[in-house]
């Protein structure tokens, strides 16, 4: 460790003579995003966000008091004001999975994070045979994911270095991510802008077409390469020893699948931006760097799918800026102490207001017929509702974004306790245009969301 | 909750945690073993029977099967060959004094220790009967430690692998368990990524556009020092770090300063050196008064290469003094800081190029790779095709770690072909270097099975799989030269080879990777880098003392492996490492200055790691000590105990300021003790935390507490009764559970150096390997060499039930280098 960091290897030079170089946070709302819906308006492009706040919620500040149409935001969602009419507040919904069973005690944080999204009972294990299910946003990525250069992006901002952290009796991995590309393979999220930024634009020396084409031939060599010697090993190695070869091999072809759309639209003229210096000292310069970066690969049409963790469970991150200087799982286990459970409702409305930066982008970037906001799902919520006793049930989520006029914001709607969060996804996975029968725990599809 | 309800939750708690760590949950349950081997009511009386039926039973019974354990008369007491898993478990329990639970009655110490004595001793006999020496993941990934490390042996440039890869995945508190290591396409970018940019700096790209880099302070790092060894005595401030500068070429260095903006904030006139390689290039004078000397920029050129960039103030009057004789001011975390005006420091450094870059010949890494050049002038393919070639078999030997073979080869010249008929024939192994360094065969470390082993039987791995595991253990690393050339003539396994070269491994400045990476997560100084003790309470935590405090252990650690100590000295040892900052921290005098330098103590109150700010801040709160995290930390890392999980919903301590006047923590605890289902673990956890109440949430010595006004209580009795009442007795009586600690130590460095979690089948080899080095004092080297000439360490086997993973050819051929299929037996 050092007090000197290195923030970054950039070789990448701004377009200048283009005007001015623009730095992060650039996105400029008159650029539109890069879509088929600008071409062909009639069916827009739908965006899928799934973003998880830990160590539950004060649920008495964020439950609205009235129901319907018209309902009065809650102190928790008071920043949610501006986009009221595509905000669906959602109450009684249940992650059962969460719940332990018999004989396997504590665990409930990490079971919180790890099922939120794929409403699978997890198995606990600290050590590598950890089995989850494949996550809502993943089983979308597999769909809207075919026309982009990556299917999806898994965005972080806590790191996952610190030891002793993880939830007692679950491997870390429960721990680290909200999303399942399968059952048993964890997407690593990640946390720091810079490596975001060359996820999405690559390393190639500038966004200009030629250079990216030249980068383009190059990886598409090396691949080749790649794709030769896996071959040749598995065959040297016995059936059981091959998985994590296998596993690399799936990872070539997603990235193959990645360079062949970026040669197909290598002609596309990507927004001029600057590269990030890598993790930013403040949590508010962080989160808003990352959902710039989110926003950017929406506009840009790199990725349709996203999935944010604001913080991993058992997060002690304090919050200092507002008044917050204790941990935030300390104040989460608030004993029904009203000085405790209002410091949490604070963190709480913080996080709600971050969240409110990023729509507000969206909200300005031109997208086919209207704003990215407008063709976009946004799930928000945690795996936890009372952070004291670690309740999985009547949880905090909400639904935000036009959904491409498919959903009816402006509503609070009161479902029947214990109704499966997963039926929210079987709804949303069909409004996304990939139907499926079932999902996690799922009885059916989630009622109201069109209309009361 | 009413109270049945609490005691049963917590027996569920307790079960829970009765499973432990080492024993896999791949063995069958051991209820299984019990029933495939019914044993009945007759068994005789023996006296490991009897004492099972006293102090045993009540609760491991068919009825109750605490803990999933049944070792009523359903169970052969004598007969160690149909559970060895459920007996070690059993063994383990016993011998850390977790079993019987606390309250409950248990047999007289000699008598139980007898016992398990010679339960260990039948388990001993089962495991020399039955070699089982495990088997590592046969494809384990490298990690970003191991990548950087490769990357700096192989084309001797260092690169800060932070800023090319992900952090791992951790599992048995180590980032190289092979088994968690996975592959995912997001990983795959980076890894491809990485190899893009690190051939690029490696071999200097003619075509690179002129980039900016910047390094940062952290605003939290105070400058009113010297600030760092590589910078001039007498220097103030700034920092020095290795950049790699491609191309020779011009490059604009700007110096950014913290508060730069308002003049008001900064006070003085001082003068500012920039220096590349210690060697002055242009000296700036800033003057709080004249905002254009702050534009601190200037374009010079630079050979190519690593280049040391050092930016400093000469320092004043001022920053020779002593800390208590200087003017005093704000700490920086306070808010008044930000009014308070400070001598300029320098918040960042950008450099921006290169302009008009030239391929420099002869950089390190250039003279790393390029074995041969193409004769100037030559543009016959043939002769390029032939210098490549042998470029590309050296590299790819050393990636490798094996010899290289026509199939390892082609590929990698097809690669060369395709950029040499891009461009140049430097483009072209760019290319090839790109695709060695993205290829499974380097990012993987990968083990074969020889074509005809059977499974179940131990077998020796390959002389170059050897290698591999004793350079990844010792440095993390890929092995050098000289390993290689042994291990390629099956030289390396010959005992005397072995030890001489393990010798020669720990001696090289390479094994500081064992402090790093090994100690670095088995004691959480990790950690330490996101450690946030709370400003109001502990103003003067800034970065220098965070960075104080790992360089202090890194370096202690440093000197007990490299002057082979026993390994009891970790905490014993009378001495440590200090600057003045962390001197004054600790209330010791007479050090002065910045460097870091061996300081006996006065006394013993902080002996050995026990009393080292780093460890004592990653195990406290933000805003208190924790004894009960102290003693869990204690009991998981030093004594090889880990208490189970706590129960479900529990209540967290009342914090001050709660209601009522404020109270120790340690009176806060005493709710731990008054209930007797908290009490039967944290009558094992807290007292250890106790011991070392004298020191606060970020390490400094107290004796009264803050909030609470009254004396510190450093006392309390450890579980087998011993009573200590001040830190130095609390060490003492650690001490006297040397075999604990001892045994700890080992199980976590057999852990990082398998990279795997031990198994039941561990157990006897960690106790040999004890009894072998106690000769020794359990001194490190013993230790360390007892790790590699163990069997888990030296061998590997197929699992018994793994008859379908045969290979598609059984002729693995030119894949396999030949030394596997001819092994030699000794």
């Amino acid at each position: 460790m050092s007090i000197i960091t290195k923030r970054s290897l950039s070789r990448r030079t701004m377009l200048r003579g283009l005007g001015a170089t623009i730095a992060l946070p650039l996105l400029d709302g008159m650029i539109p995003a890069l879509t088929a819906a600008t071409r062909t308006a009639a069916k827009p492009v739908q965006r899928l966000g799934c973003i998880y706040v830990p160590n539950g919620m004060e649920m008495r500040a964020w439950t609205p008091a009235a129901e319907g149409a018209g309902y009065g935001l809650s102190p928790i969602l008071e920043p949610m004001k501006p986009f009221y009419d595509q905000t669906m507040v959602l109450t009684g919904l249940a992650d059962k999975v969460a719940v332990p069973l018999p004989g396997e005690g504590i665990g409930d944080h990490a079971r919180a994070s790890s099922t939120w999204l794929t409403g699978v009972h997890v198995k606990k294990t600290e050590g590598p045979d950890i089995r989850a299910g494949i996550s809502m946003d993943q089983i979308a990525a597999q769909t809207l994911g075919k026309h982009t250069q990556l299917a999806s992006l898994e965005l972080a901002l806590d790191s996952v270095e610190v030891l002793g952290a993880c939830d007692a009796g679950y491997s870390c991995a429960y721990a680290n991510t909200i999303s399942w590309r399968t059952p048993t393979t964890p997407l690593p999220m990640e946390n720091d802008p810079r490596a975001v930024f060359e996820r999405l634009f690559g390393a190639s020396n500038s966004t200009d077409a030629a250079t990216r084409l030249a980068r383009i031939r190059q990886e598409k060599t090396i691949l080749d390469v790649v794709t030769e010697e896996i071959g040749s090993l598995s065959r040297s190695l016995g059936s059981n020893d091959r998985q994590r070869l296998n596993e690399y091999l799936e990872a070539v072809r997603d990235v193959e699948r990645r360079i062949q759309t970026a040669e197909s639209q290598s002609n596309r003229e990507l927004p001029v931006l600057d590269q990030p210096q890598g993790i930013p000292d403040s949590f508010e310069k962080h989160i808003q760097l990352m959902y710039d970066l989110l926003a950017l690969a929406y506009q840009a049409d790199l990725t349709r799918v996203g999935s944010f963790m604001i913080s991993r469970e058992v997060s002690s991150r304090s919050y200092p800026q507002i008044g917050v200087p204790d941990g935030h799982h300390a104040v989460s286990h608030h004993q029904n102490d009203p000085v405790k459970l209002e410091k949490l409702a604070k963190v709480n409305n913080y996080h709600v207001k971050q969240f409110t930066y990023f729509l507000d982008k969206l909200r300005n970037t031109p997208d086919g017929d209207g704003t990215l906001l407008d063709h976009s799902i946004f799930v928000y919520g945690s795996g936890i509702s009372d952070g004291n006793i670690h309740f999985h049930l009547d949880l905090p989520m909400m639904l935000v974004g036009g959904g491409a006029g498919q959903f009816k914001g402006g509503r609070h709607v009161r479902y029947k306790n214990e109704t499966p969060l997963a039926n929210l996804y079987v709804s949303v996975l069909d409004k996304l245009g990939v139907p499926t029968e079932q999902f996690g725990d799922s009885t059916g599809k989630l009622e109201y969301l069109t209309d009361l | 909750m009413t109270t049945r309800n609490i005691a049963s939750v917590i027996a569920a708690g307790l079960l829970i945690g009765l499973a432990l760590p080492t024993v896999q949950a791949q063995s069958p349950a051991p209820q299984d073993h019990a029933a495939a081997k019914p044993a009945s009511a007759s068994d005789p009386a023996t006296p490991s029977r009897a004492l099972l039926d006293s102090y045993c039973v009540r609760c491991h019974n068919q009825r109750l099967k605490t803990g999933g354990l049944v070792l009523d008369r359903t169970v052969n007491a004598d007969d160690v060959s149909a559970a060895p898993d459920m007996w070690e478990r059993v063994a383990k329990k016993v011998r850390s004094g977790a079993m019987p639970p606390a309250g409950l009655p248990r047999p007289d110490a000699s008598a139980f220790t007898a016992w398990v004595s010679s339960l260990e001793g039948s388990l001993d006999h089962f495991a020399i009967a039955n070699p089982n020496p495990g088997r590592p993941a046969p494809v384990h990934r490298l990690n970003r430690a191991e990548y950087a490390n490769a990357v700096r042996d192989l084309l001797a440039i260092q690169i800060d692998g932070r800023s090319f890869l992900p952090a791992d995945d951790s599992g048995y508190g180590f980032d190289n368990i092979g088994d968690v290591l996975s592959v995912s396409p997001g990983l795959l970018e980076r890894y491809m990524l990485a190899a893009s940019k690190v051939a690029r700096l490696a071999i200097g790209d003619p075509t690179l556009r002129p980039g900016t880099t910047t390094y940062r302070s952290s605003p939290l790092a105070l400058q009113d020092d010297r600030t760092s060894e590589q910078l001039p005595f007498g220097s103030r401030g700034g920092f020095a770090v290795p950049h790699v500068f491609p191309l020779d070429g011009e490059y604009v260095i700007k110096v950014s300063l913290a508060r730069s903006l308002d003049g008001a904030q900064i006070k003085g006139v001082h003068t500012l050196d920039v220096r590349i390689d210690h060697a002055l290039v242009k000296q700036f004078v800033v003057d709080a008064g004249d905002p254009k000397s702050k534009n601190i920029e200037l374009r010079v050129p630079v050979k190519a290469g690593q280049r040391l960039l050092g930016v400093s103030f000469v320092g004043s009057i001022d920053s020779a003094l002593p800390r208590d004789l200087r003017p005093a001011q704000p700490p920086p975390t306070a808010f008044a800081f930000q009014l308070y005006p400070i001598d300029p420091a320098v918040s960042s450094i950008d450099i921006v190029g290169p302009y008009d870059g030239k391929v420099s010949p002869d950089t390190a890494s250039r003279k790393a790779i390029f074995a041969c050049q193409p004769p100037p002038g030559s543009t016959s393919a043939a002769t390029e095709k032939a210098c490549a070639t042998k470029i590309i078999s050296t590299l790819a030997r050393r990636a490798y770690r094996r010899p290289t073979t026509e199939a390892d080869l082609k590929p990698l010249l097809t690669a060369y072909q395709v950029g040499r008929a891009e461009r140049t024939f430097d483009e072209g192994i760019e290319w090839a270097l790109e695709a060695i360094l993205s290829s499974p065969k380097f990012l993987f470390r990968i083990e074969r099975d020889p074509a005809n082993v059977k499974p179940g039987t131990p077998y020796r791995v390959s002389d170059l799989e050897l290698a591999s595991r004793l350079s990844f253990f010792i440095w993390s690393s890929i092995p050098d030269e000289t390993l290689l050339d042994l291990a390629s003539r099956n030289k390396l396994s010959e005992p005397a080879t072995l030890a001489l070269q393990v010798k020669r491994m720990l001696a090289d400045p390479k094994s500081k990777a064992i402090v790093d990476n090994f100690a670095g997560q088995w004691l959480w100084l990790r950690n330490l880098r996101t450690a946030a003790p709370n400003a109001d309470l502990f103003p003067r935590f800034d970065d220098n003392l965070r960075e104080a405090f790992v360089q202090e252990t890194s370096l202690f650690v440093d000197s007990q492996i490299r002057e082979d100590r026993p390994l009891i000295e970790l905490l014993t040892a009378n001495y440590t490492f200090l600057n003045e900052r962390l001197a004054k921290h600790y209330g010791i005098p007479d050090v002065y200055g910045s460097h870091f330098r061996r300081v006996n103590y006065p006394d013993d109150r902080r002996a050995g790691l026990l009393g080292q700010g780093s460890v004592l801040t990653v195990t406290s709160y933000p805003n208190r000590t924790s004894p009960v995290i102290r003693g869990k930390w204690l009991l998981e890392n030093l004594l090889g105990a880990p208490p189970p999980p706590p129960p479900p919903n529990v209540p967290a301590l009342k914090e001050n300021g709660e209601g009522g006047k404020p109270t120790t923590v340690r009176a806060r605890l005493e709710q731990h003790r008054s209930n007797p289902v908290c009490a039967s673990c944290h009558a094992r956890m807290d007292p250890l935390g106790f011991g070392l109440e004298n020191f606060d949430a970020i390490g400094q010595w107290r004796t009264e507490d803050a909030e609470a006004h009254t004396a510190i209580d450093a006392s309390g009795v450890l579980q087998d009764g011993t009573k200590f009442s001040t830190p130095s007795e609390f060490r003492k009586a650690l001490v006297a559970r040397k075999a604990d600690f001892v045994g700890s130590v080992t199980e976590r460095l057999l852990t990082y150096a398998l990279g795997r979690g031990l198994e039941y089948y561990d157990a006897p080899v960690v106790r040999e390997l004890l009894r072998d080095a106690g000769a020794a004092d359990y001194r490190w080297s013993a230790i360390i060499m007892g790790i590699v000439q163990s069997k888990p360490f030296q061998m590997r086997m197929l699992p018994a039930a793994a008859g379908a993973n045969t290979a598609d050819n059984n002729a693995p051929g030119k894949e396999v280098p030949a030394t596997s299929s001819t092994r030699r037996s000794r």
